[in-house]
């Protein structure tokens, strides 16, 4: 897996790529709650390279729905492949999470 | 058939992916059967290196791979603390973010994408039958 931050106008946006699984997720949730706790703007998270998210995966995105919202911040998913989507949809996560089809459309 | 031996580290489940792909490719399975066979295997092989061992020692975790005919045959075997994911109970999906937990997903995961799944315990072991269908 590897991971890209950049800032965009007012997001962070925050690129995976590859395999986000159990051995993989430790490093994801570093960045992104060093990402949250700087607290200065909304997050995007891109998915658009990721070709694996497991439940481990789901767990670290979950850490960051809870700290973005006790935040009062916004966190947007973009660019989720149509396999991922259905992990999103089988684990009941899609109504938790604002998702948008690419982050052309922010 | 492919028959492989994982040890007790996340590591591992690299490993177990590309050995699903060339699975996959020798086979001509559909994309979406690789991925489910690669979600479930995955969760299972993770609860066991997570929750599977008392002690700290090195253990073997065994994958074998069979396809026959339209069916995908998988078996799993551990030599962990019993466990039995079929008694799992389907997790709440209906929480709100604050209650929400994934305490269960994994297993939820693999009833949702298996056609069949089977336990036994034998020998000390865990023996985990999974089938999946190519529709």
């Amino acid at each position: 897996m590897t991971i890209n931050v950049e800032k965009k106008d007012k997001y962070s946006i925050i690129s995976i790529a590859g395999r986000l699984d159990a051995s993989t997720s430790g490093e994801f949730e570093e960045q992104l709650v060093k990402k949250l706790d700087e607290g200065e703007v909304d997050i995007v998270i891109n998915f658009a390279d990721l070709d694996y998210i497991s439940s481990s995966g789901l767990r670290v995105l979950l850490v960051g729905a809870k700290k973005i919202k006790a935040a009062n911040k916004k966190m947007v998913l973009a660019g989720l492949k149509k396999h991922i989507y259905e992990v999103f949809e089988i684990a009941g996560f899609t109504p938790i999470f604002e998702i948008v089809d690419s982050i052309a459309n922010l | 058939m492919i028959k492989i031996e994982l040890l007790n580290q996340l590591e591992q489940l690299a490993k177990l992916a590309e050995v699903i792909e060339t699975f996959g490719e020798e086979n001509n399975l559909p994309m979406n059967v690789v991925f489910d066979i690669n979600l479930s295997l995955d969760e299972l092989v993770t609860n066991i290196i997570l929750y599977g061992y008392n002690d700290k020692n090195t253990h073997k975790i065994e994958v074998i791979l069979e396809k026959e005919g339209n069916n995908i045959e998988i078996t799993l075997i551990d030599d962990g603390q019993e466990f039995d994911p079929t008694k799992k109970e389907k997790p709440n999906l209906d929480l709100e973010v604050e209650d929400k937990g994934i305490g269960g997903l994994g297993i939820h995961f693999v009833k949702t994408k298996m056609d069949e799944i089977k336990y036994k315990r034998e020998e000390n072991k865990n023996i985990l039958t999974l089938k999946k269908i190519i529709n």
